[in-house]
């Protein structure tokens, strides 16, 4: 059985045996099923076996926190290997083995279906879209009178706490992501940020999409202070916030040119916060003007 | 002198930056703006042999500046290049 599935305008496949029960775990995917047009940026396959993969060398390994998924990525027969596990003690939950165009990717499970089927088309979605003018973010976005706000940090700054301080204090503020929203530059100049299947800990799949008003990199501090970013700066804070492959040289061109685009015109800011109320109010009284 | 292999210049429009490339471009210390000045430097002399002098010459035959402001401002980008570690001896 294949489902097709349409995140930021780009549409993309799944292919699993009817009967299995994986299905049944993807709610979060659900709000974005579209029509089958036979045009996907990437085909993904379930598989019950990977080839024997014994001699891949290393490319690189990737764990920033003990409490964060960890990361192995192989070059194999022209083709990128991952493995994931949840944690850096855990075992491998997921192996992915995809062309270097991130065409068409086959996974096979181990254990863990909803970790493990989100953490494949995350990292599919992420690389098959950053040359075509979209960049996966880690960031949460709060929306308030038709625009969206990112906010950005580093796990454990606060990013998902700083978008419940907005809906909570500020009338009209609703969640649009938690977690892994689509930053996208348009044909026309525009740049929108799209709801996606992939919000963290928090069961927000909206499958709508904004203008964005501002970016905004939050830093835990002893008081509120709020200043916007010079170009640099802001290239520099949404670069390290991506979510794709950033080492990639495939990916480089693309990556910079959207990143650029975005930086030309959305204002992006550098907020210093408690996690309070007044925080919030000095964010959206400066980022909204 | 060397400028440091595995870095890129990006424009920013009038600003640029230098990203490094590959693996170690996780690490966002390791990106370096320059101005518009600084860049035309870096691409004029990127991966060949160069000293201060051909800098400050660049300098005096591309702009409007005598050779002593220009050797000025040769040292003192010399030494932030250096203390971001994008040139080697």
């Amino acid at each position: 059985m294949k489902k097709v599935y349409k995140v930021a305008g780009f549409d993309f496949a799944i292919i699993m045996p009817d009967d299995e029960r994986a299905w049944g775990t993807m709610q979060n995917y659900e709000p974005f099923v579209t029509e089958d047009t036979g045009n996907y940026i990437f085909t993904a396959e379930l598989v019950d076996a990977m080839p024997d993969t014994t001699g891949k060398q290393l490319v690189v390994a990737s764990n920033m926190r003990a409490d964060m998924p960890r990361a192995e990525m192989y070059d194999w027969d022209g083709k990128w290997l991952f493995e994931f596990a949840p944690t850096m003690e855990a075992p491998v939950r997921v192996i992915m083995l995809t062309d270097k165009e991130f065409t068409y990717m086959k996974f096979r499970v181990l254990g863990g279906w909803r970790f493990s089927s989100d953490i494949v088309m995350k990292m599919m979605f992420a690389c098959a879209t950053t040359h075509r003018n979209t960049l996966m973010m880690h960031a949460s976005v709060t929306m308030h009178k038709g625009k969206g706000y990112l906010f950005l940090g580093v796990s454990g700054t606060g990013k998902s706490t700083h978008s419940q301080l907005w809906i909570n204090n500020i009338e009209g503020c609703e969640l649009l992501n938690d977690d892994h929203p689509a930053l996208k530059v348009e044909d026309n100049g525009e740049v929108r940020v799209y709801g996606t299947p992939w919000s963290g800990k928090t069961s927000c799949y909206r499958n709508i999409d904004v203008p964005v008003g501002a970016i905004v990199d939050l830093h835990q501090a002893k008081k509120n202070e709020i200043r916007r970013l010079s170009l640099p700066e802001a290239y520099a804070v949404i670069f390290v916030s991506f979510a794709g492959l950033r080492f990639l040289k495939e990916q480089a061109d693309g990556y910079h040119t959207t990143n650029a685009k975005v930086v030309g015109s959305v204002p992006c800011y550098r907020l210093d916060c408690l996690p309070d109320a007044d925080a919030a109010w000095l964010c959206h009284n400066t980022v909204t003007q | 002198m060397k400028t440091r292999k595995g870095y890129t210049l990006r424009s920013l429009g009038k600003e640029f930056i230098l990203v490094a490339d590959g693996f170690e471009a996780v690490d966002f210390s390791r990106m370096i703006s320059l101005n518009e000045t600084a860049a035309f430097l870096w691409k004029e002399v990127e991966d060949k042999d160069f000293d201060a002098d051909m800098l400050t010459t660049l300098l005096t035959d591309n702009y409007d500046i005598d050779r002593e402001t220009a050797q000025n401002d040769v040292t003192a980008m010399l030494k932030s290049w250096a203390e971001a570690g994008i040139i080697e001896d």
